[in-house]
């Protein structure tokens, strides 16, 4: 959460004026208070739970504040496998998230359709939703989790827009 | 079948004697495995078997545990022997009363997909024979709501065929959101 945008005071500001540019702090807001709009359908949702819970504690990095609305969230973690039947809701939440957003795609499920290669399972969900950090393994481990919030955040904190937004905001 | 010797020197099944005796045009073929009686039965008199074998006191099969289809159209077995049926349904028994466990399977051809429903024996069947009829197309007349269970209602086909292609036909690439939300 260091202040690394922070623009370096001068001698007769004695350090109490700070310069920076409004992408910056807004960015800094938003890396730091990601709240995560849960989309678990399978074994990664309960990796997704540990990494919430006390021993993992996600809440160390700002990320926390689970919403189970998609209108008050702008991080979707698909965590889980999407069928056929499940894409259809899958892209109403992404849709009703508002801009900016981000997804990560945790698993192999949900980034490739894992081992279930069949007639009812999406074969990756980017297909249809963009998606900004893919989880490896089946199912990863909540430190993996975490090291996809981190590089949401990096990720905001460099100023580039999320992988859904096709206009840049500068 | 090793298993059948074994199943000869103990004594006979009640269930099996008093089918012999009440319902001996309605059986096929019967067969045990670990412990458990198997019997094929024929369809005409399936639902007749099925509930003689729920309301007589002493059989008493009173929990249907699941009702399900089998795709025979790849096998070679003996099971073939009466004249071939592509799919047969099995229905999976619990007698509380009893302590055991029956398999009651009905071959059902390809050309008549029709098999009368069980729900007016057993409530939970409904579901059941929803999803059967969902992966396997089989025709449970007298259902009260034959309708898919597991598939998205537009969904063409039945999955569970032997004939359906593993990877599908193209239904996971292809998707039209805007008919879904509408």
């Amino acid at each position: 959460m260091g202040l690394d945008f922070v623009g370096r005071g001068t001698e007769e500001t004695d350090g109490n004026i700070i310069t920076t540019t409004i992408d910056k702090v807004v960015n800094w807001g938003r890396k730091n208070s990601l709240w995560p709009m849960p989309f678990g359908t399978a074994c990664c949702a309960i990796e997704m739970m540990a990494t919430l819970a006390s021993k993992f504690d996600l809440s160390r990095f700002g990320s926390e504040a689970i919403r189970f609305s998609p209108r008050q969230s702008d991080l979707l973690i698909v965590s889980g496998r999407i069928s056929i039947k499940m894409m259809p809701v899958l892209k109403r939440i992404y849709d009703q998230m508002p801009d900016p957003k981000w997804v990560i795609s945790m698993g192999a499920c949900a980034s490739c359709g894992g081992v279930f290669d069949t007639y009812t399972l999406i074969q990756g969900v980017d297909q249809f939703i963009p998606v900004d950090v893919y989880i490896p393994g089946c199912p990863p481990r909540p430190e993996d989790l975490i090291d996809a919030v981190l590089q949401v955040q990096q990720k905001i904190a460099s100023g580039a827009s999320p992988k859904g937004v096709e206009v840049v905001y500068e | 079948m090793s298993e059948e010797n074994q199943v000869e020197e103990q004594p006979k099944p009640l269930v099996l004697e008093k089918l012999e005796a009440n319902y001996a045009d309605a059986r096929l073929a019967q067969d045990a495995s670990r412990g458990t009686v198997i019997i094929v039965i024929r369809k005409e008199r399936a639902y007749a078997v099925l509930e003689y074998l729920k309301t007589d006191p002493e059989l008493a099969y009173t929990f249907l545990v699941d009702v399900t289809a089998v795709d025979n159209s790849q096998m070679e077995s003996e099971l073939m022997q009466f004249d071939y049926a592509r799919f047969m349904v099995v229905y999976q028994l619990y007698s509380y009363q009893g302590q055991c466990r029956l398999r009651v399977k009905v071959p059902v051809h390809e050309n008549d997909l029709n098999i009368p429903s069980v729900t007016g024996l057993w409530k939970g069947a409904n579901w059941l024979e929803r999803e059967t009829y969902d992966m396997f197309g089989i025709n449970f007349e007298g259902h009260p709501d034959l309708r898919r269970i597991l598939m998205p209602d537009d969904f063409e086909g039945h999955p569970l065929r032997k004939d359906y292609p593993l990877r599908g036909r193209g239904e996971r690439e292809r998707f039209n959101f805007d008919k879904q939300n509408a």
